[in-house]
Protein backbone atom coordinates (compact mmCIF):
# COMPACT_ATOMS: atom_id res chain seq x y z
CA UNK A 1 0.00 0.00 0.00
CA UNK A 2 1.58 3.29 -1.08
CA UNK A 3 1.19 6.66 0.67
CA UNK A 4 -1.63 7.79 -1.56
CA UNK A 5 -3.63 4.69 -0.77
CA UNK A 6 -2.89 5.13 2.92
CA UNK A 7 -4.17 8.70 2.82
CA UNK A 8 -7.31 7.54 1.03
CA UNK A 9 -7.88 4.86 3.63
CA UNK A 10 -7.32 7.41 6.41
CA UNK A 11 -9.93 9.75 4.92
CA UNK A 12 -12.42 6.93 4.50
CA UNK A 13 -11.96 5.86 8.13
CA UNK A 14 -12.35 9.44 9.36
CA UNK A 15 -15.57 9.77 7.39
CA UNK A 16 -16.95 6.48 8.68
CA UNK A 17 -16.24 7.08 12.37
CA UNK A 18 -17.96 10.00 14.13
CA UNK A 19 -15.63 12.59 15.62
CA UNK A 20 -15.03 12.30 19.34
CA UNK A 21 -15.57 15.53 21.16
CA UNK A 22 -13.13 16.72 23.77
CA UNK A 23 -15.86 16.88 26.45
CA UNK A 24 -17.40 13.52 25.56
CA UNK A 25 -16.82 12.08 29.03
CA UNK A 26 -20.06 11.15 30.88
CA UNK A 27 -20.94 13.89 33.29
CA UNK A 28 -22.98 11.84 35.78
CA UNK A 29 -21.60 9.14 38.06
CA UNK A 30 -22.39 5.72 36.62
CA UNK A 31 -21.20 3.70 39.61
CA UNK A 32 -24.46 3.88 41.67
CA UNK A 33 -26.41 2.62 38.65
CA UNK A 34 -23.88 -0.20 38.28
CA UNK A 35 -24.34 -1.12 41.95
CA UNK A 36 -28.13 -1.16 41.48
CA UNK A 37 -27.75 -3.53 38.54
CA UNK A 38 -25.49 -5.81 40.56
CA UNK A 39 -27.91 -5.86 43.50
CA UNK A 40 -30.98 -6.43 41.34
CA UNK A 41 -32.48 -9.93 41.61
CA UNK A 42 -32.36 -12.08 38.47
CA UNK A 43 -35.49 -11.89 36.39
CA UNK A 44 -38.09 -14.35 37.63
CA UNK A 45 -40.29 -16.46 35.44
CA UNK A 46 -43.45 -14.69 34.30
CA UNK A 47 -46.22 -15.18 36.84
CA UNK A 48 -48.57 -16.91 34.41
CA UNK A 49 -45.88 -19.35 33.27
CA UNK A 50 -45.05 -20.17 36.89
CA UNK A 51 -48.73 -20.79 37.65
CA UNK A 52 -49.06 -23.07 34.63
CA UNK A 53 -45.97 -25.01 35.67
CA UNK A 54 -47.19 -25.41 39.25
CA UNK A 55 -50.66 -26.39 38.05
CA UNK A 56 -49.21 -29.03 35.74
CA UNK A 57 -47.05 -30.32 38.58
CA UNK A 58 -50.07 -30.49 40.89
CA UNK A 59 -52.09 -32.32 38.22
CA UNK A 60 -49.22 -34.78 37.80
CA UNK A 61 -49.07 -35.45 41.53
CA UNK A 62 -52.84 -35.97 41.73
CA UNK A 63 -52.60 -38.31 38.73
CA UNK A 64 -49.82 -40.36 40.32
CA UNK A 65 -51.72 -40.60 43.60
CA UNK A 66 -54.85 -41.70 41.70
CA UNK A 67 -52.94 -44.39 39.78
CA UNK A 68 -50.87 -45.50 42.80
CA UNK A 69 -53.04 -44.99 45.92
CA UNK A 70 -50.46 -46.87 47.98
CA UNK A 71 -48.21 -43.82 47.62
CA UNK A 72 -50.50 -41.82 49.95
CA UNK A 73 -49.24 -43.28 53.26
CA UNK A 74 -45.67 -43.03 52.01
CA UNK A 75 -46.16 -39.38 51.11
CA UNK A 76 -47.70 -38.71 54.51
CA UNK A 77 -44.84 -40.60 56.16
CA UNK A 78 -42.40 -38.08 54.69
CA UNK A 79 -44.56 -35.05 55.47
CA UNK B 1 -37.00 -7.18 59.78
CA UNK B 2 -39.16 -8.73 62.50
CA UNK B 3 -37.43 -9.91 65.70
CA UNK B 4 -36.40 -13.54 66.14
CA UNK B 5 -36.49 -14.48 62.45
CA UNK B 6 -35.08 -17.95 63.06
CA UNK B 7 -37.72 -18.82 65.65
CA UNK B 8 -40.35 -17.68 63.16
CA UNK B 9 -38.68 -19.72 60.41
CA UNK B 10 -38.68 -22.83 62.61
CA UNK B 11 -42.35 -22.40 63.51
CA UNK B 12 -43.32 -21.84 59.86
CA UNK B 13 -41.32 -24.92 58.90
CA UNK B 14 -42.89 -27.33 61.38
CA UNK B 15 -46.44 -26.27 60.48
CA UNK B 16 -46.97 -28.65 57.54
CA UNK B 17 -45.67 -31.88 59.11
CA UNK B 18 -47.51 -31.11 62.32
CA UNK B 19 -50.70 -30.79 60.29
CA UNK B 20 -50.00 -33.95 58.26
CA UNK B 21 -49.27 -36.12 61.32
CA UNK B 22 -52.90 -36.53 62.52
CA UNK B 23 -53.90 -37.37 58.93
CA UNK B 24 -51.21 -40.05 58.78
CA UNK B 25 -52.32 -41.35 62.17
CA UNK B 26 -55.92 -41.51 60.96
CA UNK B 27 -54.92 -43.40 57.82
CA UNK B 28 -52.99 -46.01 59.81
CA UNK B 29 -55.65 -46.38 62.50
CA UNK B 30 -58.30 -46.89 59.82
CA UNK B 31 -55.98 -49.36 58.07
CA UNK B 32 -55.46 -51.31 61.29
CA UNK B 33 -58.95 -51.25 62.81
CA UNK B 34 -61.26 -51.08 59.80
CA UNK B 35 -59.30 -52.86 57.07
CA UNK B 36 -57.53 -55.17 59.56
CA UNK B 37 -54.03 -54.51 58.22
CA UNK B 38 -51.38 -55.30 60.81
CA UNK B 39 -49.34 -52.12 60.38
CA UNK B 40 -46.93 -51.37 63.25
CA UNK B 41 -48.26 -47.88 63.97
CA UNK B 42 -45.90 -47.20 66.86
CA UNK B 43 -42.80 -47.80 64.75
CA UNK B 44 -44.25 -46.00 61.74
CA UNK B 45 -44.96 -42.84 63.72
CA UNK B 46 -41.47 -42.33 65.11
CA UNK B 47 -40.00 -40.74 61.97
CA UNK B 48 -42.93 -38.45 61.02
CA UNK B 49 -43.46 -37.42 64.63
CA UNK B 50 -39.92 -36.96 65.91
CA UNK B 51 -37.76 -36.23 62.88
CA UNK B 52 -39.77 -34.71 60.02
CA UNK B 53 -41.06 -31.58 61.83
CA UNK B 54 -37.59 -30.77 63.15
CA UNK B 55 -36.05 -31.23 59.72
CA UNK B 56 -38.68 -28.98 58.14
CA UNK B 57 -38.08 -26.31 60.80
CA UNK B 58 -34.31 -26.50 60.52
CA UNK B 59 -34.47 -26.47 56.71
CA UNK B 60 -36.57 -23.32 56.80
CA UNK B 61 -34.02 -21.76 59.17
CA UNK B 62 -31.30 -22.65 56.64
CA UNK B 63 -33.33 -20.90 53.93
CA UNK B 64 -33.80 -17.90 56.19
CA UNK B 65 -30.05 -17.70 56.77
CA UNK B 66 -29.02 -18.23 53.15
CA UNK B 67 -31.62 -16.87 50.76
CA UNK B 68 -30.35 -13.29 50.90
CA UNK B 69 -26.99 -14.48 49.61
CA UNK B 70 -28.09 -17.29 47.29
CA UNK B 71 -31.38 -15.84 46.04
CA UNK B 72 -32.76 -19.39 45.88
CA UNK B 73 -36.56 -19.56 45.63
CA UNK B 74 -38.13 -21.32 48.59
CA UNK B 75 -39.79 -23.92 46.35
CA UNK B 76 -36.47 -25.10 44.96
CA UNK B 77 -34.94 -24.99 48.43
CA UNK B 78 -37.71 -27.27 49.70
CA UNK B 79 -37.41 -29.60 46.71
CA UNK B 80 -33.84 -30.37 47.77
CA UNK B 81 -34.93 -31.57 51.22
CA UNK B 82 -35.90 -35.13 50.08
CA UNK B 83 -32.24 -35.65 49.17
CA UNK B 84 -31.55 -35.65 52.92
CA UNK B 85 -34.86 -36.91 54.26
CA UNK B 86 -35.28 -39.96 52.04
CA UNK B 87 -32.11 -41.74 53.21
CA UNK B 88 -32.70 -40.80 56.86
CA UNK B 89 -36.31 -41.98 56.71
CA UNK B 90 -35.36 -45.20 54.93
CA UNK B 91 -32.59 -45.88 57.46
CA UNK B 92 -34.88 -45.39 60.45
CA UNK B 93 -37.68 -47.37 58.80
CA UNK B 94 -35.34 -50.25 58.04
CA UNK B 95 -34.11 -50.43 61.63
CA UNK B 96 -37.67 -50.32 62.97
CA UNK B 97 -38.93 -53.00 60.59
CA UNK B 98 -41.20 -50.59 58.71
CA UNK B 99 -39.26 -50.97 55.44
CA UNK B 100 -38.06 -54.27 54.00
CA UNK B 101 -35.82 -54.79 51.01
CA UNK B 102 -36.50 -57.81 48.82
CA UNK B 103 -35.34 -59.09 45.46
CA UNK B 104 -38.22 -57.37 43.68
CA UNK B 105 -38.40 -54.06 45.47
CA UNK B 106 -39.19 -52.22 48.68
CA UNK B 107 -42.06 -53.07 51.00
CA UNK B 108 -43.27 -50.21 53.18
CA UNK B 109 -45.51 -50.75 56.21
CA UNK B 110 -45.73 -54.46 55.26
CA UNK B 111 -48.37 -53.59 52.64
CA UNK B 112 -47.01 -51.12 50.07
CA UNK B 113 -44.68 -52.81 47.59
CA UNK B 114 -42.63 -50.58 45.30
CA UNK B 115 -40.50 -52.14 42.52
CA UNK B 116 -36.94 -50.87 42.33
CA UNK B 117 -37.71 -49.42 38.88
CA UNK B 118 -40.16 -46.99 40.49
CA UNK B 119 -37.82 -45.74 43.20
CA UNK B 120 -36.30 -42.94 41.11
CA UNK B 121 -39.67 -41.78 39.64
CA UNK B 122 -41.06 -41.93 43.17
CA UNK B 123 -38.21 -39.77 44.37
CA UNK B 124 -38.92 -37.20 41.65
CA UNK B 125 -42.59 -37.33 42.62
CA UNK B 126 -41.58 -36.55 46.23
CA UNK B 127 -39.41 -33.65 45.07
CA UNK B 128 -42.34 -32.23 43.08
CA UNK B 129 -44.65 -32.55 46.08
CA UNK B 130 -42.09 -30.90 48.34
CA UNK B 131 -41.61 -28.08 45.81
CA UNK B 132 -45.32 -27.27 45.93
CA UNK B 133 -45.58 -27.64 49.72
CA UNK B 134 -42.64 -25.34 50.32
CA UNK B 135 -43.64 -22.79 47.71
CA UNK B 136 -47.28 -22.47 48.68
CA UNK B 137 -47.50 -23.45 52.36
CA UNK B 138 -44.14 -22.72 53.96
CA UNK B 139 -43.56 -19.71 51.71
CA UNK B 140 -46.96 -18.26 52.55
CA UNK B 141 -46.38 -18.82 56.26
CA UNK B 142 -43.01 -17.10 56.00
CA UNK B 143 -44.77 -14.10 54.46
CA UNK B 144 -47.45 -14.15 57.17
CA UNK B 145 -44.76 -14.20 59.85
CA UNK B 146 -42.89 -11.37 58.13
CA UNK B 147 -39.68 -13.23 57.31
CA UNK B 148 -40.00 -13.70 53.54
Amino acid sequence: MNEQEQDGMKKLLQQALPPIADDAEEQRDLWPAMLRCMDAKPAALPQSLSLWFDGALMAGIVGVVAVFPSSIPLLLYYL
Amino acid sequence: MKPHPFVRAYLAGIFTPTLALPILLTVFIVARIVIQISTPIEQVLIFPMAVVPSLFGLWNMVWQASHMRTGAPIGLHGAVLPLFMAPIGALIATHLGVLQFSAHGLTWFQVCSIPYALVVPGFLFAMAAYYLVWKYIVGTLNQVLGIA
